[in-house]
């Protein structure tokens, strides 16, 4: 007798999940402009014709470009800079309950609201844009380090200087291996806001970049180029994500359950 | 299994001999304060051990033995009293001794194997890597963990991880060895076995121990001397010395009938102190 809860094969739920995308798809392109107006919904084929000419012309590299420069600066910049807090704090605790509170309201504030104080101080242009998403970054990552800092245990290191370990090993050997997790989670969960605030600060103040592709299609009432710079953006973060998730194979799979 | 059973290199030294004082603890009192109220924990305790002897403490829970086997290890300060070491006051972590503590500090991102051989991957105790391997076997091997080298701390019992933790004290072979019940998640079998295979070392290796035990039994088969301590504040209420021989057999021990006096002397000892022990405790709420 067939076990109804066995979980069918991998190829089947491929073959599943094509189709299914194969009749949105044909759904979809049967409602433009019979059911809805094209102009609200393009079509696929117009997608398609438009991302094809951007890639033939190839003007739509200069915004990926311009998107991938600054996501990766400002999370990279964000990163260093929150790891780097975390630690400190981490390490000094008295400094950490002085400033903690402001912390605190600046991590509540959404950071897009700082923007133009950016354009203010650094112009219109990359520069501000990688402030902005580094304003994001930098609190996740310093949450997560100051997290994996007070994770660390008393008692191993107590154990570790009974032992004969000296700071510095003590450091490598204890403190270093127990914040990393930390970290690597703190990494893979910003680089989804990093994006997003990526897109929104090249929609308000940008002259390129997918985020202002989207903005000025819009303002050109072309659906189908709003919808092609979303698709291409799709792609983007699609391809971001697959070495975040070898990222993930890193950090171990044993934790200890406390 | 029985790597270290080698035949005892000089004279059993008996535990009435006299020797150095290689622990000492002077009026030592500790207070603990807790939610505004101090308690104190332990009270007037003085004590010796001299080197080379096997003390055992043995008292109702919460008498404050844990306590003591910290500021020994230098961990913990005394409120009141000194606590001397080698004659020299304990002010910072002792890294004379080898302490292996109530609850288990392994690493929990290292494997058995990585974690048993820590010590040689320090400056102080540096060894090549093939040595430390071969250690590391050796040790494993004492305490019945072979197959689960690769194992991580997260995926053992209560008593593996005990056993795991004994390996990386023992490794390094410290002069002098505080164990906070290192038995106690262990079946009466395992528990036999690494008895007999930790006093064959501290015979060997002419180490000083303070073992804290909830078991009398233990005491008296391991010890030179059982002091016994009073419910909290734990002072210490009777000391009995062990007039065994050694290399001891503790298998044949147990069935020897001044065994059987001396456990049930000191056992009228402690069962009052159990006694009070719960009283307090249902007394105080
Ligand atoms: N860090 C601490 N803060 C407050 N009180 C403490 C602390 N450590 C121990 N105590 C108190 O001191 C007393 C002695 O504790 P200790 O751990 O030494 O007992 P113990 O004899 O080892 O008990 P057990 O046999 O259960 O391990 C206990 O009553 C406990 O409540
Ligand atoms: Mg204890």
């Amino acid at each position: 007798m067939r076990n109804r809860n066995a979980a069918p094969k991998p190829e089947v739920v491929l073959a599943q999940q094509l189709v299914f995308l194969v009749v949105l798809l044909a759904t979809w392109q049967f409602a433009s402009g019979r059911l809805i107006p094209a102009f609200y919904i393009s079509s696929p084929s117009d997608i398609v014709a438009i991302v094809w000419k951007w890639l033939a012309d190839g003007s739509i590299w200069l915004h990926v470009g311009s998107t991938i420069i600054t996501l990766f600066m400002g999370y990279a910049v964000g990163a260093l800079l929150g790891i780097g807090f975390g630690l400190l704090l981490g390490l000094s605790p008295r400094t950490e309950r002085l400033v903690a509170p402001f912390i605190a309201a600046l991590y509540g504030l959404p950071k897009v609201a700082l923007l133009p104080l950016f354009v203010i101080f650094f112009g219109i242009g990359l520069v501000s844009k990688v402030a902005l998403v580094a304003s994001v970054v930098i609190f996740l990552l310093f949450y997560a380090t100051l997290a994996g800092v007070r994770d660390i245990d008393r008692d191993i290191i107590q154990s570790m200087r009974l032992m004969g370990a000296r700071s510095d090993e003590i450091t490598r050997k204890v403190r270093l291996p127990a914040i990393l997790p930390w970290i690597y989670t703190g990494l893979r969960t910003s680089i989804g806001y990093a994006l997003t605030t990526t897109v929104v600060s090249e929609a308000l103040s940008s002259n390129r970049g997918l985020g202002f592709l989207i903005e000025y299609s819009a303002s050109q009432f072309n659906s189908a180029g709003v919808f092609g710079a979303v698709v291409v953006l799709l792609v983007l973060s699609s391809v971001i994500m697959i070495p975040l998730g070898m990222l993930e194979r890193r950090s171990r799979p044993t934790r200890p359950s406390r | 299994m029985p790597v270290l059973r080698l035949v005892h290199p000089e004279p059993a030294v008996g535990p009435t001999e006299a020797r150095r004082r290689k622990i000492g603890l002077e009026k030592v009192a500790v207070d603990f304060a807790t939610r505004g109220k101090t308690v104190r924990a332990v009270d007037g305790v003085t004590l010796e051990v001299p080197e080379k002897q096997f003390l055992a403490l043995v008292g109702p829970s919460g008498c404050g033995k844990s306590t003591i086997l910290n500021m020994v290890a230098g961990l913990l300060a005394p409120t009141e009293g000194t606590i001397e070491y080698d004659g020299a006051p304990v002010l910072a972590a002792n890294t004379r001794v080898g302490y292996m503590t109530q609850k288990d500090t392994l690493l929990p991102w290292r494997t058995v194997a990585d974690n048993i051989g820590i010590a040689f991957e320090l400056r102080c105790r540096k060894a090549s890597a093939g040595e430390r391997r071969e250690r590391v076997a050796e040790m494993i091997d004492l305490v019945g963990l072979g197959g689960f080298e690769r194992h991580y701390p997260a995926e053992l019992s209560g008593g593996m991880r005990k056993r795991a933790a004994l390996a990386r004290m023992l490794i390094y072979e410290p002069e002098t060895l505080l164990l906070d019940e290192p038995f106690g998640a262990l079946d009466a079998q395992l528990r036999l076995l690494l008895q007999q295979e930790l006093l064959h070392l501290v015979e060997r290796r002419q180490m000083t121990v303070i073992l804290v035990t909830h078991d009398l039994e233990e005491a008296v088969l391991m010890a030179d001397r059982v002091v016994v301590f009073t419910s909290r504040p734990g002072r210490i209420r009777a000391t009995r010395d062990i007039p065994f021989e050694r290399p001891r057999n503790a298998m044949e021990l147990r069935f020897r009938p001044e065994f059987s006096a001396i456990h049930e002397e000191l056992w009228n000892e402690l069962k009052d102190e159990f006694a009070a022990s719960i009283g307090g405790e249902r007394g105080a709420k």
